[in-house]
């Protein structure tokens, strides 16, 4: 029996369903309550292991289409790995730079990263939005966004 | 019976300047997202979110719900001008919509798309006028057994009528549940699965859930996309429509803004299956069903007639019932929630203003729309020409705007990435997001439901059988369920004669 991907897929649903119902075990319980916390989550556990199970067995085979959505993504894999750091590191400069500095640092190298070469437009751009954004959410909405170390 | 003091409370603040700006509101930004392939509404919905927290509740639903059809609407015009759908509820529109764009009538079928769209979209709300409250009087005497088969219903329709496998859309849900179950126990205080965090204690917070899942997993979609396409505002052409044209319309669009309504209300169809069924009920219809798939009018006009009608149909069951029926009117549900809101049978006479309010508000939104849609659509399709590399970046801003907006904590932003990744992976294995999404909103009223009806029942299984209406939903639930998998195994079975043949 080859390990085709759904096979593999599977077998990582197994592997979380079955941590999710070891953790659902430990819950306390409570004496007068019918339906305990523990209940729905035993069910949702078991059901996503006989489900996966079934998955497994089941003669799947991917079509053409199904196999260029999974593998689209390898010519521009750096590119999305290359996003989620660059949102990694705004989240965690976020608060310690201030949300107006990280917004256009980050909008601006991200827009070049992905490939538009028009420095005067992203410029523009990626100080214009966040400094709207920051000015609407402070003054319209009363929602405070985090200054960091600027005075605004 | 007719409530017509609540409707005129509704038409009151639907045509008072706050309901018709934030309606404007919506459904412009609704077209924007619209127009742009990947981005869906809900996302759009989700990034709109943290704008409603101070709102009052009725403005923020009628802003959520232009949104939301004016994705559809909007989702057309790049169906038509670049082949690329906007939102999957207008993927239909391009099998002849995108033909009539080649043969240089791009206006005619954007005019075409619009008109169908509007009548589809207007003449459901009349429908919606008067079934949500027939369905609100059947609903008031539901109690947890019904809530419980219905909710069910709801996610085992969705699963089987799912683009995709029915089993992988279960699996969907059932993350969904698992996700929701972090947190405090409301009922009994228990502390489940926060691994001692004491910043998971109350749980995920949808839109966490809801920007991760869709915005953020989107965004990865425009990655790959990001060159794909190119657009020419030259190209539209004339935007005139003959009456010959308009003939031809008439028919499939009396058929399908009934039909897109019934399939809208539905639980689990929605926009996108209505236009699938729209489109091949008129070919079926049709004199020459050759025409269809090479620029046919009928074929442009049924399935943008049927998703519009659909998005109406689908805010029957929030309204009356207080059960979305798709991922869409579910994130809608969980912003309600936020604003201590709860939809339902008794919504209608508590809370008129708010029932009546958004169903007409979308008369007016419609309005805007055509006018959006049809003598500006040379100047809104610009939009398109927004490069994708500045699009993506924006995206991700507005989502983490979002989350710091209303939880104030960088722990929230982290897992709304890692909500992200899941996204993006369930993507790449095709493992459909709206059934995750849907089943996180329910999951809670799920679990209180089943409660509920065990205690009144003093644990007995049987009062969800012996209760006839709870009977017959979740004998339509296993049949919802199991009818795609059997139908896989004959169809298997069938090939597997035909290759031993």
């Amino acid at each position: 029996m080859a390990l085709t991907v759904h096979r593999g897929v599977s077998i990582v649903l197994i592997i979380i369903a079955i941590f999710y119902l070891y953790l659902a075990f430990q819950l306390p319980s409570f004496m007068n309550t019918v339906i305990d916390a523990d209940t729905i989550p035993k069910i949702t556990g078991f059901l996503l292991i006989i489900l996966s199970v079934l998955y497994f067995f089941m003669p799947v085979k991917e079509t053409e289409v199904e196999k260029e959505k999974r593998t689209e993504a390898k010519n521009d894999w750096h590119y999305i790995l290359g996003m989620f750091i660059m949102t990694f590191l705004y989240i965690t400069l976020l608060e310690v730079s201030g949300f107006l500095v990280t917004s256009i640092v980050f909008i601006f190298v991200c827009t070049r990263m992905l490939g538009y070469k028009k420095w005067k437009t992203n410029s523009i751009v990626s100080v214009l939005v966040p400094l709207f954004l920051y000015l609407s959410f402070t003054f319209l909405l009363n929602v405070r966004l985090p200054t960091g170390f600027m005075p605004f | 019976m007719i409530d017509f003091s609540g409707i005129l409370s509704g038409l009151q603040m639907a045509i008072s300047l706050e309901g018709i700006l934030f309606v404007f509101i919506g459904v412009f930004v609704g077209t924007f997202i619209g127009l742009m392939p990947g981005l869906g509404p809900i996302s759009a919905i989700a990034i709109m979110i943290p704008m409603t927290y101070n709102m009052d509740p009725t403005i923020a639903l009628v802003m959520m719900a232009g949104v939301y059809y004016g994705a559809i609407f909007g989702g057309s015009t790049s169906s038509i001008l670049l082949n690329a759908p906007g939102v999957a509820g207008t993927v239909a529109t391009s099998f002849d919509g995108y033909p009539m764009a080649q043969q240089g009538k791009a206006g005619k079928a954007l005019a075409i798309a619009a008109i169908a769209a509007f009548i589809g979209g207007t003449v459901s709300v009349v429908f919606l006028m008067l079934f949500a409250p027939v369905l609100s009087s059947v609903a008031i005497q539901f109690g947890p057994p019904e809530y419980f088969a219905l909710m069910l219903l709801g996610l085992t329709a969705i699963a089987s009528l799912s683009s995709g496998s029915t089993i992988k859309a279960l699996m969907s849900a059932l993350l969904g549940i698992m996700v929701v179950t972090i947190g405090i126990d409301a009922q009994t205080g228990t502390v489940r699965f926060t691994f001692g965090s004491a910043n998971l204690l109350e749980g995920i917070d949808f839109l966490v859930i809801a920007l991760g899942i869709f915005a953020l997993a989107e965004v990865c979609a425009l990655i790959i996309n990001r060159q794909k396409t190119t657009f020419n505002a030259k190209t539209i052409g004339s935007l005139k429509i003959t009456k010959e044209d308009f003939k031809e319309m008439v028919g499939p669009m009396s058929r399908q803004s009934v039909l897109g309504f019934i399939i809208g209300v539905l639980p689990g169809a929605g926009a996108t299956i209505a236009s699938f069924i729209g489109y091949t009920t008129e070919k079926r219809f049709a004199k020459n069903p050759d025409e269809f798939g090479k620029g046919s009018i009928k074929g442009l006009t049924a399935p943008e007639t049927a998703n519009n009608a659909a998005t109406s149909g689908a805010f029957v069951p929030l309204l009356s019932l207080g059960i979305p029926g798709s991922g869409t009117t579910a994130v809608m549900l969980g912003a309600l929630l936020v604003l201590n809101v709860q939809p339902g049978p008794l919504l209608m006479t508590e809370n008129p203003t708010l029932f009546w309010g958004v169903i007409m508000s979308m008369y007016i939104g419609n309005i805007f729309l055509l006018i959006l849609n049809l003598p500006l659509i040379p100047y809104i399709s610009k939009i398109l020409a927004i490069p994708r590399p500045m699009l993506i970046s924006l995206v991700v801003v507005f989502c983490i705007i979002g989350v710091y907006s209303i939880s104030f904590s960088i722990f929230d932003l982290y897992v709304l990435l890692a909500f992200g990744v899941i996204g993006y992976l369930m993507r790449m294995f095709q493992f459909p997001a709206a059934p995750f999404i849907l089943a996180f909103i329910l999951g809670g009223m799920l679990e209180q439901s089943f409660r509920q009806a065990m205690t009144i029942s003093g644990n007995d299984v049987s009062i969800f059988i012996s209760n006839p209406l709870s009977a017959t939903l979740l004998a339509l639930a296993a049949v919802s369920f199991l009818f795609p998998l059997w139908q896989s195994y004959r169809n298997k079975k069938n090939n597997n004669q035909t290759l031993s043949m």
